[in-house]
Order: structure tokens, then sequence, then C-alpha cells
């Protein structure tokens, strides 16, 4: 716990803690800090982008980005809620991790989700589809 | 506006298609390699040749059925995809498991290690054109399959993992044949690595292939043996040691230079370590007596974290729930999902020979990679055949 109180304290208000329990710690971050906080998680503190999960709630649209810090086996999971459902859109932060790159194709071509700044925004999975699929994991939510 | 260098780049460089259907890819694939003479300037990935829709089905399921459908992303890693599931849901309410599952667990999963290693290796040298080492690994994968079906009754999809520990216990009696299979394997593993430290065939042809940089894998985020072989270290085993993995001894096994060759040395003194992992686990359940599974009657609402350190890498589940009894949200991640991506840094500036064994080098596994494309059929008329036809032309148009 002594880690996510130093993390914690570092992100001040920039982020909003909602679960925290061993070696999980999940918060709520406003798309403008979104880079900031992935800034520290991954180029100071290390951490790798294990991948992301995006969903939708009655809240809007989410995406939750799942970092693992190697050393320690703690995952800081950080939220970004888009509230506009018909068309969500977050800052990409795959300029600064390429590893990022499928996970946020994934994501824009199953949930509908529009990253900003993505240097490939192309679909990852029905590409060449003659019958590409229209946001398939939000029909029937 | 075409200038003469322009032409001379567009003369030069010609595209190289690798799939969907080829003979080194065991399921559907398409790579685009761009080559300037027989070196690889660029490669290109095209995914989405599985519509399997696991996300989707899942969240329709029960926890316990989706135990199973989850099981059936991968018939390599039908330990890991299950217990990164299971081990997501007891983090929703940090449910204990019984000390003797641990121990079943951990033998399991670390026996799949094993026969996966040695399909690859069998796999790696049947690329490279050196059939022996296929024949000879595939030879010894056979016990480890053996000792699956002693302990479940399934050569593979063993279905033993449950919510709160495993479904069937391993009966005591059947312990002295598992360690006497185990000792037989011990020494042809000893032989194995010694063939790959000695063999000059296989040094000359993986040494200096395909390499990932540390930095690279770094930023890619890949993990498991490609992770490991560059230099990054990262064991879910060492790092979030659940079961019984903080109770066995076993050393994670890294090296420097991220080539093929490298990833081959990470993959056989793994197996070493996990042959070392098993006996451990024979060992104390010899001895530790008890239930193998709580009675879990309910899992509450909250989101869970699963991982398992599976033969590739990192597998990846979350789920959240509700309270419940199926989760409304399972996110699957298999390791080759990151590891994949990493060709575009170990394939660029090698001849076009080495790219078929650096794409194989990285134990790519396509099925997991692509778990969840749902095809949305409100009149249930899409013939799937003629969609997969009409892809591949399309795809032949643009070439």
């Amino acid at each position: 716990m002594a880690d996510y109180q130093e993390f914690i304290e570092k992100m001040g208000s920039k982020i909003k803690v909602e679960i925290k329990k061993k070696r999980r710690l999940y918060f709520q971050v406003k798309n403008d800090d979104i880079l900031e906080v992935v800034d520290y998680l991954f180029n100071k503190m290390k951490c790798r982008l294990s991948t992301a999960t995006a969903t939708e709630t009655y809240h809007g649209v989410e995406a939750l980005y799942h970092f693992s810090d190697d050393k320690t086996g703690n995952y800081y999971c950080p939220r970004v809620i888009m509230k506009d459902k018909e068309n969500p859109e977050m800052n990409s932060i795959t300029p600064m991790i390429k590893g990022a790159e499928w996970i946020e194709r994934e994501m824009a071509e199953w949930w509908g989700i529009k990253f900003i700044g993505h240097p490939r925004p192309i679909p990852l999975l029905s590409r060449n589809h003659p019958k590409a699929p229209n946001k398939p994991m939000r029909c029937g939510r | 506006m075409k200038t003469k260098s322009n032409l001379k780049n567009i003369v030069n460089k010609n595209q190289i298609p690798v799939g969907p259907f080829h003979p080194l890819l065991e399921e559907a694939e398409y790579f685009n390699i761009t080559v300037d003479g027989e070196t690889v300037v660029d490669i290109d990935m095209d995914t989405g040749w599985m519509h399997r829709g696991h996300e989707f089905i899942s969240e329709q399921k029960t926890f316990t059925q989706s135990i199973y459908l989850v099981e059936r992303i991968c018939g390599i890693c039908s330990t890991s995809h299950p217990l990164a599931f299971v081990h997501a849901i007891e983090d929703v309410d940090n449910i204990e498991i019984p000390m003797r599952a641990r121990y079943i667990r951990t033998l399991v999963g670390e026996l799949e290690r094993i026969h996966s290693h040695l399909l690859w290796a069998g796999l790696a040298g049947h690329f490279i054109g050196y059939d022996t080492v296929w024949m000879w690994a595939w030879k010894y994968r056979e016990p480890v399959l053996q000792m699956f079906e002693i302990i479940s009754g399934n050569r593979n999809h063993y279905g033993i993992m449950r919510v709160g520990g495993v479904g069937k216990d391993v009966d005591t009696a059947s312990i002295p044949e598992l360690n006497k299979i185990l000792d037989t394997l011990d020494k042809k593993m000893d032989m194995i690595a010694k063939i790959v430290n000695d063999d000059p065939v296989l040094r000359s042809r993986l040494i200096g292939v395909g390499v990932l940089s540390k930095e690279d894998a770094i930023d890619y985020c890949a993990m498991g043996p490609t992770g490991r072989a560059s230099g990054v270290r990262g064991d879910v085993r060492k790092d979030e040691p659940i079961d019984a993995y903080d109770l066995v001894d076993f050393n994670e096994i890294t090296t420097e230079n991220g080539d093929v060759y490298d990833k081959t040395v990470v993959r056989v003194l793994e197996i070493i370590e996990s042959v070392k992992i098993c006996r451990q686990c024979l060992n104390k359940l010899k001895i530790i007596d008890g239930p193998v599974l709580n009675n879990v009657k309910e899992i509450s609402a909250g989101e869970g974290i699963g991982r398992y350190e599976a033969p590739r890498g990192e597998v990846f589940h979350y789920v959240r729930t509700d309270g419940t009894n199926r989760p409304v949200r399972h996110k699957v991640r298999a390791p080759s999902f990151n590891n994949i991506p990493t060709f575009q840094a170990s394939c660029k500036g090698i001849p076009i020979a080495d790219a078929l064994i650096t794409l194989a080098g990285v134990d790519p596994c396509y099925c997991c990679t692509e778990r969840a494309i749902r095809v949305v059929n409100k009149k249930n008329n899409i013939d799937l055949l003629k969609l997969s036809r009409d892809k591949t032309a399309n795809i032949r148009r643009n070439l």
C-alpha cells in the first residue's frame, strides 16, 4: 500500500481513487490528465502496459488501462469515462507507448472510441472485412 | 511527382504476402512483407481471420460455464486462460484457495509450460529445416501429455479449474508413476539443453537472427520468453506469486541478446525449471491432505484482475461483476497480442530468409490474439465462408 500512497500523493487532484486493495489500484482520470498520469506510470515508475479494457455503462463509455508494476506485482488502472456515448473520444497514449497501438485500435473498432493523436487509426480485426461490423461490442448492451 | 529516385524505389521494393494460409502458420494470419532486394524493410500484419466472439459469449454465461469456454480460447494454453479467469473472479472477493488445490494448479500449469515449449521447439526446428529437432522434441512431449491424462483424464482441455480451487483431485496412488515419467523427462531435457548449447547448425542458424533490443521490448510491452530473451525481467510467477509459486523453488530465466537463439535458450532452460517445480509439487501432494475446493456461493459486485504466466507470457483476464453469477464485462488479453507487434522491430533489416523463423520466434498464437471478433448477424444469413473468401479477394486486389 505504501507504493500506492506515494503515487496517489504525487498525482494529487488529477486522480480520483475508486478501489484500493491488495495489489490493485483503480482510479478515475480526466481525459486532459491521462497523458501526464500515463507518462508518470510508464516513464518514471517503469510500469508495463498490460492492456486496456473498454466498456459501456450508464455513465458513458469507459477506457480502463492496466499498468503492471513488475517490481512489486501491483496493478495501476487509470479509467477515463467519456460521457458522450454517441461520439466518445479521448487522447491516445500510443505516441508515448508503442505497445498501446493494437489495443487502442481494437477499442476504437469495437466500442467506437476515437483516439485523438493515434498514429495509425485503422481497424485491427476487420480491416479488409467485406462486411465490417459497426461497434459490435456495444450492440445489445 | 515521379522522380528517378522514386521510380528506383518502386522498382526495387517488392511485397511478399505470407498467409493468410501458409505452411509456416498453423493458424490463419496474413503478413505483408516489403523487401528491398532480399532485405525486409517493412512488415504489416492483418489480423481478423477467426470469428470467435469469446469475450461476448462469456458475458452471456455463468462463471462456471465460462471456465470451459475460456479453456477453448487456445489449445496450448488450456490451463493458463481458465487459471487467469478464476484468479480474476477470486480477486473480486479475495477468495482463499485450499493448499492442496494450490499445488495441483501449479503442477498442471507447469506441465502445460513443458509441453508448450517442446511443441514450439519442434516447430522451430521444422521451420529451419532441421526435422530431427522436430521429431525429438515432439517425442519427449508425449510423456507430458500422458501425465495430463493420468491427472485429469484428458490429454488437453483438462477442465479442472474452478473458482475457489480445482474440480478434480490428484490421485495420490498415481504420484510414483508421475515421478517416474518426470525422471525420464529430466534426463532428456538435459540432453536437449546440451544440444541447443553445442549444435553448430542451430547456433549458426539462430544466433544474431531477429534481434529484439531491450528498448524495443520495453516499448512494445513484450512479455514472457520474448521479453526475457531481450533482458527484460518479468514473470508473473515471481512478481505476483499466486497458487503455490511462493512455496516452490525455481529461477526466472533471462538472457540479453534478444535473438531467436536466446529465445530458444530461455524456453529450454524454463522447461528444466518447470520439471523442478513439478517434482516439488508432487512431493508436497504426497503429504498434504484436505479439500481441493472451497464452496464459493456468490461473487459480490466489483472488479477483478487475474493473470498467469502462460508459456508465451502473461495471460490477462479482467472481470467486472454485478453480484449475479455472470460477468458483465470480461476482457481477455493473451501474451501474443503484445508480442506479435514486436515484428515491426525485429524483422526490419533482416534477410527475407530469416523473417519466417523470426516470426515463429515469439511463439505466436493467433487464435488467442483474435479471441473476440463478433459478427453481428441479425438476420442469420451471413455466410462466414463467403465472407472469408471475399476478404482474401480484397487483399489480393490491393496487393
